[in-house]
């Protein structure tokens, strides 16, 4: 596709097709592709990482490596949106791997906390409900914190999200009714192992 | 292998899902091929609750959005541009290394230049 006056066209109203082609030779055009998924990819990277810093650092590789290779980038199938996922999808992938010989990290205070500035009680009690359940979602695996993410903060159709993991519709609604299952188990087993912990503090 | 159960549940927890990610109300729930499946519908479909509730989108910092839009667009931000993003105990490590390579250079240029004197004198003693 020609863009004879690309320098006069307004980017904001084409779509990440035309996009794409104009970054190839124009800068100008990355910056709007960057401007719409800046906000989507970091919030994936700061979920699977729990922490402002590699939020921050992982979301600067993604762009800085979607620049270089988007010359090569070639739309079969999978729109660019899929293609900058699994960039991100595999540097966390690194940086779990790099990270694996350290405690995991506990989610920010920005995330735990936001709830407890208004301090009630009952907000504390749901902020320590969101950690947990968040904990709960960091041990689950890679694949199945992808999915929560692309469709609970990307708010993705199945279909979207296939084309992202690779599967189908009907594969991505069994890994999400699987993964629920999953959470439950954990989160009762906590809950468990925090009530006889509670029960042996007592009777000690 | 899934059954016809597994797939029932499955397309109503879709179902549940796509209503609360739309904002609308998901009571009274949908019923469940027996008294067990209703049972654990009732617990994913609170545990989807939960994530919708915690799962949002998050907005990164401002300066770092512009900051890393100015890298990308104006071009390579150079060796302490980058290091800005680097952990702090990396760049401790990089400064010390730095450090350490710049003593070391010091010491050849000194001590070696030295050798290179010495050398020469014993070659030209040395029986052929």
């Amino acid at each position: 596709m020609k863009f004879p006056f690309s320098k006069r066209i307004d980017f904001t109203e084409l779509d990440d097709k035309d996009l794409v082609a104009l970054a190839k030779e124009n800068k100008a055009a990355f910056g709007e592709l960057y401007e719409r998924y800046l906000p989507k990819i970091y919030s994936y990277v700061f979920y699977r990482t729990g922490n402002v810093h590699d939020a921050e650092d992982l979301t600067a590789k993604v762009f800085f490596r979607a620049l270089s290779h988007i010359g090569n980038f070639v739309e079969k199938g999978a729109p660019f949106q899929a293609w900058l996922y699994r960039i991100a999808h595999n540097l966390v992938a690194n940086w779990h791997r790099d990270q694996s010989r350290r405690k995991i990290i506990a989610l920010d205070d920005y995330v735990v906390n936001s709830l407890k500035s208004d301090a009630p009680d009952r907000l504390t009690e749901e902020s320590e409900e969101r950690n947990q359940l968040l904990e709960a979602f960091r041990r689950l695996p890679e694949d199945r914190q992808q999915l929560l993410l692309l469709k609970f903060v990307e708010q993705m159709s199945n279909a979207e999200i296939g084309a992202i993991m690779g599967r189908t519709e009907g594969a991505i609604k069994s890994l999400y009714h699987r993964t629920l299952l999953a959470l439950r188990e954990d989160m009762n087993q906590t809950l468990a192992g925090e009530l006889n912990r509670r029960q042996g503090g007592e009777e000690g | 292998m899934s059954t016809s159960a597994d797939n029932h549940m499955r397309d109503l927890l879709d179902a549940i899902t796509s209503r609360l990610q739309r904002g609308e109300a998901i009571d009274p729930l949908p019923v469940a091929r027996s008294d067990d499946a209703q049972g654990e519908l009732e617990e994913v479909v609170e545990i989807a609750g939960a994530l919708h509730v915690s799962l949002k989108p998050l907005s990164p910092n401002q300066e770092f959005a512009d900051g890393l839009r100015a890298e990308l667009l104006d071009g390579p931000a150079g060796f302490f541009g980058r290091s800005r993003r680097m952990p702090a105990r990396l760049s401790v490590a990089a400064i010390l290394a730095l450090f350490a390579g710049c003593v070391l250079l010091l010491l050849r240029r000194i001590f070696g230049s030295e050798t290179a004197h010495e050398v020469p004198e014993e070659a030209v003693a040395a029986p052929l």
